[in-house]
């Protein structure tokens, strides 16, 4: 009986092994391999072997039991890491915190409660510094896709509410499961310069600050007191079990970065002076004007997650509108220019897409590589770069004997609109790419897309659920669109707000115009987007930003 | 070949872009001001007079003083020198002003939200103002942590400040902190105090509060106690006005309740720094005197509020009759540029002499602030921070011509037109860009107007609390 069971047993495992380990050798071949640790090899292979890179050389020998791919002399590079995403944390379950209760009702009071889980803690839900993002994860979320097909595998990704957003992980994106997928956790306590609503503490930036510095001074105190207890509790009272202020004292001890989401000149500024006020390890997300303070930065050793989500004018202003502020202007031409100042004044940098569309972030890295980035630094500050900035660099980031198999295949120059990322390996899983039928084509009219024909471009008519990733307060909503010939018509509704849009069908896409109302202003946006499949995924540019949106049509 | 141009152009644009301020690039200069018609603040008015500023610091001021080797000259006939202005109430470069959360959050300060690209600094500077109390609101009984800065434009933020003024904290009776003017919001609990007397009562209950805090420290510190207390950040500041060391700015309107104020200051021994508004002051000005309290005032606004009813023209002439020190105070970006014409106001008013009705808008409000060692007044010895007018400081015809802090110009107005020519070529060039043009036709709603931002920021001092306090202006 026994051993009947133990036969069982081992006849499962074997069933599973089999399962998960068919086709697990591949060798990309005929490929310029861009390994960003070594040389460039001009034409050579890759294999990969359960999950790793087995070797790479341009007489590397294919394996007989390796699925191979010529790939014509398209590139390989390691798998591309955006350095700071809300990826995979559920959007319906973020916008329920995020969101304003309409109405007041009991609906409204039960979201609120499944938004904010039970917790002991001492302090308000935006103040909660213990908060994991691995928690807040979800395997097979479909927000990876549009990364991962975009040649992204590896992304650091934390939530988006409350002052401390909570601690963040570096993921792969691909798993059947959380603790599969993630590379390290924690990465960081991040913190967002946000109140915690409206009356109550802190409910000004100004109290944001006071309300930080007297938890961190309150956990110096804490850690003191239960080292005092820990070494003789006798005629000591004892102190509290405060998993908020115990979650500061990785950060108090340098054993863990505090990243700090500040934009602005004085946003860093003050972060700046928080991180040295406590002696931490600092970080800068976003950093669109960190150029500014590159001196300091360098000084304090402080590294930039720094954004390709640049500012440009999105909409024409009305006749009678004031002209936009030079320093807007100002600000729109010298942010793409701010990586290579960062560059040359010695700062350490990771990019991150900043919410902008998978395409946006590797066409704006261009964008910094025009504004006087070497090409070199910007492919680093998305690979290699950004590994070592998130500690994961032994594993990932370069194409190296041994490193995890994060490899994507590029067709055309990488920081070209028309790239294609024709194969893409995560974890030494491969996932197909299939390439749009557009981009065989050349370019603009004549160019042999006939949307309304057969077979051409998509057909658009459906309905669709989609995300919008509105910073901070993700939303949904559903687009439906009805195509005629190049003329798309049909409505957006979002957050319950319908408005009409209109535009045409693109190769392999669309593009629409519409006028919505969010939290009670108007706004002229644009829609671009792509449909693959029943996958909708594009980019709603607005005067208030850029934002990426995503979902799937209903079947 | 449009590339080539785009790119021609923000090579331009890199150049022009990180170009300093005019400002940054005088500093350190030392200045020789020749033939003025000096109005010192403290000496009466010197005709053909010259002051010379060297290393920051007023070196030398009479007839003829001849120029040190590599020293700026302006000639200043025919022209008005006085103190740099201080405006004792100002909500101006802050990215929130309350904390309206909490009766008493002096934990926060307005040192952590200075922003130093607000434009209303310079226009300040335009209207001869060259340091400011920059304040906490008045939504709460005790509010947050003050910053005496100077309006060094186009410095870095740390270079505002001023090192060695005394820390200050607001308080607020009145209206505003038992938010007699703002709507309770749905589903949020009205927060106490919502009387007069439940304010009073909040600030002794903070003052005890701090009392036994301290005594916890003292404990500790003579080896009573094993375990250091909490570092309690609200009632730290509060320690320090209960010792004296730490200046209280005391919004109110309502002379009884700043006569309450100081019975309770009274009461824990110290004194009210400073009164601001106290537009019925009057009432009570030998009291105030024999406090040894100053009062800030408006020198108008009279009725502009239910409390501020009794205000009549002539409360800075009583009180000034009565031996108080008494400043004029904009609580405005706007009026702040103006503060000149309320001091002329004081004048009319009953006739405070023009050396007197200065001093309300230069000395008073350094030796409220406890600045007067270093700036207030034109004399040997102490900073450098004067205003050039085209003609006599109260004349509604006058204009600043250069306002200098500590030797350094920090507006010209010649600059300055050189500047508005600067800045539209380089809008021009910058407005071409692909990045600041427009995709396709079709026009958004226009732009809130700076200006109408503006005024409603300066509407929270009125009682129109700006909850969230402005948070993160993107």
């Amino acid at each position: 009986m026994r051993s009947k069971l133990l036969l069982l047993s081992v006849a499962a495992v074997c069933l599973f092994t089999a399962a998960t380990s068919r086709a697990q050798t591949y060798a990309i071949t005929n490929a310029k391999i861009v390994t960003v640790s070594g040389a460039t090899i001009d034409r050579g292979t890759v294999v990969i072997r359960n999950g790793l890179i087995q070797s790479v050389g341009a007489n590397a020998a294919i394996p007989s039991d390796a699925q191979a791919f010529d790939v014509n002399g398209s590139t390989v590079y390691p798998g591309f890491i955006d350095a700071l995403t809300n990826l995979g944390i559920a959007a319906a379950a973020t916008q329920q915190q995020g969101g304003r209760p309409n109405g007041g009702g009991g609906g409204g009071q039960q979201q609120a409660q499944q938004a904010a889980p039970a917790s002991n803690s001492n302090y308000p839900a935006a103040l909660r510094p213990e908060t994991l993002v691995d928690d807040e994860i979800r395997a097979g979320d479909p927000s990876y896709d549009a990364s991962r097909n975009a040649g992204i595998t590896t992304v650091l990704t934390v939530s988006r509410s409350g002052i401390f957003n909570g601690q963040s992980a570096v993921i792969d994106l691909a798993g059947d499961s959380v603790s599969e997928m993630i590379l390290r956790s924690p990465f960081g306590e991040h913190v967002t310069y946000t109140t915690a609503g409206f009356g109550t503490y802190p409910g000004s930036l100004m109290g944001t600050f006071s309300a930080l510095r007297q938890m961190f001074y309150d956990a110096q105190r804490l850690q003191t007191w239960q080292k005092m207890y820990a070494s003789d509790p006798k005629g000591i009272k004892r102190p509290e079990a405060d998993k908020s202020l115990e979650a500061l004292f990785p950060l108090l001890n340098r054993q863990m970065p505090i990243v700090f989401n500040a934009n602005t000149e004085r946003e860093i500024v003050r972060s700046l002076d928080f991180i040295k006020e406590f002696n931490l390890l600092g970080v800068i997300a976003g950093g669109q004007e960190a150029w500014k303070q590159s001196d300091r930065l360098k000084a304090m050793n402080v590294p930039v997650i720094l954004s390709l989500n640049f500012p440009k004018r999105t909409a024409a202003n009305a006749p009678d509108a004031d002209p936009d502020p030079l320093e807007l202007l100002r600000f729109r031409a010298e942010t793409p220019k701010g990586a290579g100042r960062l560059a040359a004044a010695g700062v350490k940098f990771a990019f991150t897409s900043g919410g902008a569309a998978p395409a946006d972030f590797f066409a704006n890295a261009g964008k910094a590589v025009d504004g006087g980035l070497s090409r070199d630094a910007a492919i680093r500050a998305m690979t290699l770069g950004s590994a070592e900035l998130l500690g994961i660099a032994d594993r990932t980031g370069s194409i190296e004997p041994g490193k995890i198999a994060n490899l994507v295949v590029i067709k055309g120059d990488v920081f070209g609109r028309d790239k294609f990322a024709s194969h893409v390996f995560v974890d030494g899983k491969y996932f197909e790419q299939k390439e749009p039928t557009s981009n065989r084509g050349a370019r603009g009219p004549g160019g042999g897309v006939n949307p309304g024909g057969g077979g051409g471009g998509p057909q658009l008519t459906g309905s669709y659920n989609i995300t919008v990733e509105i910073p901070g307060q993700p939303t949904t909503g559903t687009l439906t669109l009805q195509q005629d010939g190049t003329n798309v018509t049909g409505s957006l509704n979002l957050g319950g707000s319908v408005s009409p849009v209109k535009g045409q069908a693109t190769a392999g896409g669309f593009n629409l115009t519409s006028s919505v109302t969010f939290q009670g202003t108007s706004l002229n946006i644009t829609l671009n987007g792509s449909l693959n499949g029943n996958n909708i995924v594009g980019n709603i540019d607005s005067p208030a930003g850029a934002v990426s949106f995503s979902g799937t049509k209903n079947p | 070949m449009k590339k080539a141009t785009a790119y021609y152009l923000m090579l331009l644009l890199l150049v022009a872009g990180l170009r300093l301020p005019a400002a940054a690039q005088s500093k350190g200069q030392d200045v020789l001001i020749r033939n003025a018609t000096v109005m010192t603040a403290v000496k009466g008015t010197m005709e053909g007079t010259d002051i010379l500023i060297q290393n920051g610091k007023i070196t030398k001021i009479g007839k003829g003083i001849a120029a040190p080797a590599g020293v700026k000259t302006i000639d200043a006939t025919g022209k008005y020198v006085t103190p740099g202005i201080i405006d004792c109430h100002s909500h101006t470069m802050l990215d929130a002003i309350n904390e309206g959360s909490l009766s008493v959050t002096s934990m926060t300060g307005t040192r952590d939200v200075l922003n130093n690209t607000d434009i209303t600094i310079y226009r300040a500077l335009a209207g001869g103002v060259t340091a400011a109390n920059i304040l906490h609101g008045s939504a709460n009984s005790i509010g947050g942590k003050n910053t005496t800065v100077k309006f060094k434009w186009g410095h870095p933020i740390e270079d505002y400040p001023i090192a060695d003024a005394p820390p200050g904290v607001k308080f607020a009776l009145g209206e505003n902190p038992k938010r007699s003017n703002s709507q309770p919001q749905p589903g949020v609990q009205p927060r106490y105090p919502q009387t007069r007397m439940g304010v009073i009562e909040t600030d002794r209950d903070a003052l005890i509060r701090a009392r036994d805090y301290k005594q916890q420290w003292d404990d500790y510190r003579a080896g009573k106690t094993k375990v250091p207390p909490r570092k309690d950040l609200e009632l730290d500041p509060l320690v320090e006005v209960i010792e004296g060391k730490r200046l209280v700015h005391a919004h109110g309107y309502r002379s009884d309740e700043h006569l309450n104020l100081m019975l309770l200051a009274d009461e824990f021994n110290f004194k009210v720094a400073t009164l601001q508004h106290g537009l019925e002051a009057y009432k009570i000005a030998p009291e105030i005197a024999k406090h040894g309290t100053g009062v800030s005032i408006f020198t108008d606004s009279w009725s502009y509020k239910l409390e501020a009813y009794d205000a009549i023209p002539y409360d800075a002439y009583i009180l000034w009759k009565n031996g108080v020190v008494v400043s004029i105070n904009s609580d405005s970006d706007e009026r702040m540029r103006r503060l000149n014409l309320d001091a002329a106001k004081v004048e009319k008013y009953g006739g405070v002499p023009e050396q007197d009705a200065l001093q309300m808008i230069t000395l008073n409000p350094a030796k409220q602030l406890g600045i007067d060692k270093r700036t207030g007044s034109i004399e040997v010895g102490k900073d450098g921070d004067v205003v050039i007018w085209s003609g006599h400081p109260f004349s509604p015809y006058s204009r600043v011509e250069t306002t200098i802090i500590e030797g350094e110009t920090f507006f010209d107005r010649q600059l300055d037109a050189q500047h508005r020519i600067d800045m539209a070529k380089e809008r021009e060039a910058l407005e071409k860009l692909d990045v600041n043009r427009a995709p396709g036709s079709g026009g958004g709603p226009p732009r809130i107007p700076a200006e109408k931002r503006q005024s409603e920021r300066d509407r929270s001092e009125f009682g129109e609390d700006d909850e969230d306090g402005g948070g993160n202006n993107r």
